[in-house]
């Protein structure tokens, strides 16, 4: 059998970093959920959903997935279609506004 | 030796040069096609939440979608604190933290068939509208990889138990986290577009 070519093989702990990571993910939900509660305008609001929503993404995949410190050809993997979902909804959508 | 095996070596040995896994490559090339696939049901949800107007959202339960998110957020912390587990030999932590990623992974689908449930009493129904259609189809392909990643973790955590993965060799261990997080990216796409945009 091979070893894992996981950064962390036989290194140090990260529990404390994973905590942090999720510490972290949790304090961001607790605030979208207050913010749900509020009277905020929605134009605001919604940019703040879409970046805490990008923040938390990317959190999950740099630290939980390891793309942070592990090979960049995963990394360039799952962008690539991240990418062109992006550049097809964003189409999509001016398509509708324009209807 | 056969042109045959000799192809397979050439291929394998491109993959130690490149420092890859050929096991966790496989994960991600499929992780990529899983993106294509709700960047499809993402963007047509969208499109509809754009054009047509869907007063049904109204009914939607945030407090509680945004519990059962904390929940999905806290099993993806279960996955790396017992690939941290064996990663440093310990193999009890990895059964207590699969077993606890297989529990809230379970408690998560629970929230969902009683949001499901909610919804149909209130008339929002797979056919009732193109919001019921566009919710359910993205909401239950979701709920579906969840319930394919929880028998996952069960079959994940059996192995365990019967001996398998150790300091040298967790790669197992490592692709069904892979996959588990990805289900939690989605969550978290979902979460906003649906219930907070």
């Amino acid at each position: 059998m091979t070893s894992s070519s996981s950064p962390s093989t036989h290194g140090a702990s990260r529990a404390r970093q994973y905590l942090l990571v999720f510490a972290a993910l949790a304090v961001i939900t607790a605030i979208e959920i207050a913010m749900t509660q509020a009277s905020i305008a929605a134009s605001l609001a919604n940019a703040v959903f879409l970046a805490f929503s990008l923040a938390k993404a990317t959190l999950v995949a740099a630290f939980f997935m390891h793309l942070r410190d592990d090979s960049r050809i995963y990394t360039a993997i799952f962008l690539l279609p991240v990418v062109l979902v992006l550049a097809f909804s964003t189409l999509m959508l001016m398509s509708a506004g324009g209807h | 030796m056969t042109s045959h095996s000799r192809t397979h070596e050439d291929e394998f040995r491109a993959g130690r040069e490149l420092s890859l896994d050929h096991r966790k490559l496989g994960v991600w090339l499929f992780l990529a096609s899983e993106v294509m696939f709700f960047g499809g049901l993402i963007g047509t949800f969208l499109h509809y939440k754009a054009t047509i107007p869907s007063p049904e959202s109204a009914e939607l339960d945030t407090i509680l979608v945004g519990i059962n998110t904390f929940v999905l957020i806290t099993s993806s912390l279960m996955v790396v604190l017992g690939l941290d587990a064996i990663q440093r030999g310990n193999r009890r932590g990895l059964v207590t933290f699969l077993g606890l990623t297989t529990l809230l992974g379970a408690v998560f689908l629970g929230g969902q068939v009683y949001e499901f449930v909610s919804l149909y009493r209130h008339g929002i129904t797979l056919t009732s509208s193109v919001f019921g259609s566009s919710f359910f189809t993205l909401t239950g392909f979701h709920g579906l990889h969840v319930l394919i990643g929880v028998v996952w973790a069960a079959l994940t955590l059996g192995k365990v138990l019967r001996g398998s993965y150790s300091v040298q060799d967790h790669v197992g261990v490592e692709a069904f986290g892979l996959y588990w997080h990805f289900v939690d990216i989605v969550w978290i796409v979902l979460f906003t577009i649906i219930y907070l945009i």
